[in-house]
């Protein structure tokens, strides 16, 4: 293995850190707060840390896919311990570990936090949380990738180790030119949320940081009762509907800005994502109008917890925990599925459960006629065996690792629902769970223990399992 | 400059590594989905998998677009067909491989009456670079400027030349002929040689000058060849063809031995007479000794597989033959050095060379002094261009000295009116000159760029 590609990308990532804490140094700066001596140690070490890494190029510079692997997994892990550092030092958080889920719970886009008393915190710091799930969401590897004049030949194996979904495709040949592609949508959609929060009535601060949360579907609020907070219907529908847009796969809008719009509202996984949303929607809001509601509120709540839930934003509009058990039941399904391939959402992805579900399909009528042959097709067009291979084991994998996280927290003690909800908010980035850990609490009763757990959980989530597993692989650290 | 290279064979593999790391947008296109993925793994370019010559395939990989197309599939009719639709389609320039003698002698017809731009057929290329170095076997490789009249050979430095341990600034002293060394390859480095470099043992340098210079500076320095009156052929593919017949008419002797008896009828039947063909295993030892071996000048090793190519050149040189020649498909040239073969041609080299070429010079479509040869030297790294100075140039009538050119860059020689200078700090560059420039590791597209 190259150890020495390793270090050096892994430095490069740092010192893109150290560049982006300025944004927060500022703010605090022009806020006036406390916290400035915070962000400037943080980024002196990591610009320290960095530049030392990358003090020498490495001679050779052949990356292949066990080093793009490693450098991801490194790299999230690394940007995760330096990120939680302002929050120690200013001692708004003095407990490293928490801080350490905090900021993993930000990069990986999951939300979930560890304060009970958010809005007591400085800006400067919960800017910062909610940047880190701007940065996230698209993945800081193709933000560096994106912002390098030239990238190496082989770096389509960091691409792959970092973008979700099933198969990774390039949107032009060149993949900086790919990787600034997919930022420049991010950053113009961002923009829109943000003007139109903005030009609702919410003040500048919370247009901003609310749109980050959104856009790379993390769902960290500033304030104690998340977007319920806020009040308004206007905010909620703004939210709500760009959730759903950042949860659709980025290619498709490559597409529409090419003008190729036929094209793009042709894909099946769009159809299924839609399809679904709307299914949702409709059984949640009636269920809720028999029992809690009256049925203009039932839709209302019901569209947004649906979005919030399906793009694993995890933002609440209200305490989904009191609903009924339908609508609990359908809400933590679509907890597994996610959103699509290609998005900034996480969970196991549409496109895999169309696999998954033709896959078994297939496998139904092969039992029944053992002699028929048949390919799957997604958008008309075969998918792989290799494919279709590799998402059962993903889906299989993705099941493990919830179900032997949940053994290992329900050493604290939890009910089991909460215990469950709580692992699979985590693996597919969501924030809340339910019961203990609803949209109304925190996690913050967890042991120290569950919270690093629950910490891998998230990274392992994000990055699609592999780069984190590989980290406990023996293989990996062979000289062999 | 957006490209699409539609098969990803051998050639297809080493255009789109040489392409890449120019920096052109590249989307390759592939029947095999394995294929496909492992170059877009190994590089930065975007992968389509399908027939290159059906049309939503093409309109995906953008032909409507491009502004080059390169069918190198292994089928000539294909690649016809697949210029064809991605000229319909919009793409500005085609280049397709044919390969097959039969079609050889129609590229007239294809290029003016098809619109395709260019033909390129590596088969011949690579027989063509073999038959002059075959005229002047002194030279391990041989590349030609200005439409032959300057020459840039590569030599090894056995232990028994006089030059080893020679400053390049004495060399004069001891040799009186008028050449200038280029480049000089030690173990894996190449330098662009200044006047303080010193010459060592089994260094391959490049020398440029005239062929009657380069003559003079082989006897002196002892490694001149004697000419070559019998050469012999192993394998009788198309290279083998096309060497056969660019030879036929030279007065040579040729021997061609081939495996396949069919295959023997039918160069038998498509080659003159003066060519000899034998049914055999070329490979074998008791056979090139039963057909004299010995009494043989040059050996060419052109069969398809390489190791044999290999082995059967090594105990050729063993057996003293004075030229031998060796075809390799999977080029790599360290490797190739240390075994000690001295005169290797591979067909992707020679054919990426001249599309390589054509692309630098249609990206450069805007810039003015119009590029007109193209050698990659030493596996790649040294490049010896030829530029003609363009009627605008900004740079002309001022003396070297008094230019700043870029490092690791040599002019090596300027063509004025047929009269050949090697320039010093006093000489100058004339509009309509012909410019010979050496660099490594850098890439020139316009005579502008030598500039800092």
């Amino acid at each position: 293995m190259n150890h020495r590609i390793v270090t050096y990308n892994v430095g490069r990532i740092l010192l893109v850190e150290a560049a982006l804490l300025v944004l927060p140094a500022i703010g605090s700066i022009i806020y006036g707060e406390d916290t400035l001596f915070a962000f400037a140690l943080t980024i002196a070490a990591l610009a320290a840390i960095g530049l030392i890494s990358t003090h020498s190029k490495p001679e050779k510079t052949s990356l292949y896919a066990k080093e793009g692997y490693l450098i991801v997994a490194i790299s999230w892990i690394m940007m995760s311990l330096f990120g939680a550092l302002p929050f120690v030092i200013s001692g708004y958080i003095p407990n490293l570990i928490d801080a350490f889920f905090e900021t993993v719970s930000g990069f990986t886009t999951t939300g979930s936090t560890i304060l009970s008393e958010i809005e007591s915190l400085p800006k400067s710091l919960l800017f910062w949380r909610s940047f880190t799930h701007w940065i996230g969401g698209m993945g800081i590897l193709v933000f560096m990738i994106a912002i390098m004049p030239k990238t190496e030949r082989t770096a389509m194996h960091i691409m792959r180790a970092e973008v979700p979904g099933p198969t990774v495709g390039k949107l032009v040949s060149k993949l900086g030119a790919s990787a600034r592609i997919l930022y420049g949508i991010y950053c113009v959609l961002t923009a829109i949320e943000i003007i139109l929060l903005f030009a609702g009535g919410m003040p500048m601060f919370d247009s901003i940081v609310n749109s980050f949360a959104t856009a790379g579907t993390g769902g960290f609020a500033v304030l104690n009762n998340s977007i319920e907070g806020y009040n308004s219907l206007y905010a909620e529908i703004v939210i709500g509907i760009f959730m759903l847009i950042f949860g659709v796969n980025f290619n498709l809008y490559y597409l529409i800005s090419k003008g190729s719009i036929k094209q793009a509202l042709k894909s099946e996984e769009l159809h299924w994502y839609l399809g679904l949303v709307t299914a949702s929607v409709v059984v949640i809001a009636l269920n809720l109008a028999t029992t809690t509601y009256h049925i203009g509120d039932s839709f209302r709540h019901a569209f947004f917890q649906v979005s919030s839930i399906v793009t694993t934003t995890g933002f609440s509009s209200i305490d989904f925990n009191k609903w009924p058990v339908l609508s609990k039941g359908i809400l933590v399904l679509l907890m597994f599925m996610g959103a699509c391939a290609g998005s900034t959402g996480g969970g196991l992805k549409v496109s895999r459960v169309i696999i998954l579900f033709k896959g078994f399909a297939r496998d139904l009528k092969k039992a029944l006629n053992p002699r028929s042959v048949e390919t799957i097709k997604v958008d008309k067009k075969t998918v792989d065996e290799n494919i279709v291979k590799g998402v059962f084991v993903f889906g299989a994998s993705y099941i493990i690792v919830i179900l032997a996280s949940c053994l290992i927290v329900s050493i604290d003690g939890f009910s089991l629902e909460s215990t469950f909800t709580a692992v699979l908010s985590c693996v597919s980035n969501i924030g809340p769970g339910l019961g203990h850990f609803g949209p109304a609490s925190n996690f913050a009763d967890f042991s120290a223990f569950s919270k690093l757990i629950l910490s891998i959980d998230m990274l392992a989530g994000r990055l699609e399992l592999i780069p984190i597993l590989i980290l406990f692989a023996p293989a990996t650290w062979s000289r062999k | 400059m957006h490209i699409i290279i539609v098969g990803q064979g051998k050639l297809g593999m080493t255009l789109t590594k040489m392409l890449s790391t120019e920096g052109h947008d590249i989307v390759v296109v592939d029947k095999l989905d394995e294929v496909v993925d492992s170059t877009v793994n190994a590089y930065d370019v975007m992968g389509i998998c399908g027939n290159g010559a059906d049309c939503s395939v093409l309109q995906e990989a953008g032909a409507a677009k491009a502004k080059l197309i390169i069918a190198v599939t292994a089928s000539d009719e294909l690649n016809i067909l697949c210029c064809l639709i991605a000229k319909r389609m919009g793409t500005e320039h085609t280049i397709a491989r044919v390969r097959n003698p039969d079609y050889a002698k129609q590229t007239h017809f294809l290029r003016s009456e098809l619109g395709i731009n260019m033909i390129v057929n590596p088969e011949y290329e690579t027989a063509n670079e073999m038959s002059r170095i075959i005229r002047f076997p002194s030279a391990a490789n041989l590349d030609s400027f200005a439409r032959g009249k300057i020459e840039i050979a590569r030599v090894r430095m056995h232990s028994d030349n006089p030059l080893c341990d020679v400053a390049i600034k004495d060399i004069r002293k001891k040799i009186r002929a008028v050449v200038i060394i280029c480049a000089v390859q030690r173990n894996d480095e190449v330098f662009i040689p200044s006047g303080d470099f010193v010459l060592r043992r089994d260094d391959i340098i490049s020398i440029t000058g005239v062929r009657a210079e380069l003559s003079v500076f082989m006897k002196q320095t002892g490694v001149y060849k004697q000419k070559i009156k019998n050469v012999m052929i192993i394998g009788g593919g198309r290279i083998a063809y096309y060497l056969s017949t660019l030879l036929a008419d030279t007065g040579r002797n040729i021997k061609l031995i081939e495996i396949n008896e069919k295959r023997c009828r039918e160069m038998s039947e498509l080659l003159t007479d003066d060519v000899t063909i034998i049914h055999g295993d070329g490979t074998d030892q008791d056979i090139l000794e039963e057909q004299g071996l010995d009494r043989q000048d040059a050996l060419v090793a052109l069969t398809g597989i390489d190791e044999e190519n290999i082995i059967v050149s090594m105990y050729a040189e063993s057996k003293g033959v004075n030229k031998v020649m060796t075809k390799v498909n999977r080029h790599s040239s360290s490797l190739l050095n240390e075994i000690g073969l001295e005169t290797i041609v591979s067909p992707q080299i020679v054919a990426s060379n001249l599309v390589t070429r054509y692309v630098r010079a249609l990206h450069n479509s805007d810039g003015n002094s119009s590029m007109q040869t193209l050698y990659k030297l030493v596996g790649g790294r040294v490049e010896a261009v030829e530029f003609i100075v363009p009627d605008d140039a900004q740079y002309t009538d001022i003396q070297f000295k008094d230019l700043q050119l870029l490092p690791n860059l040599l002019i090596a020689c300027i063509i004025r009116n047929g009269k050949i200078i090697f320039p010093c700090g006093s000489d100058v560059m004339k509009k309509k000159d012909s410019v010979i420039i050496i660099t490594a590791g850098r890439i020139i597209e316009d005579l502008h760029d030598i500039f800092m």
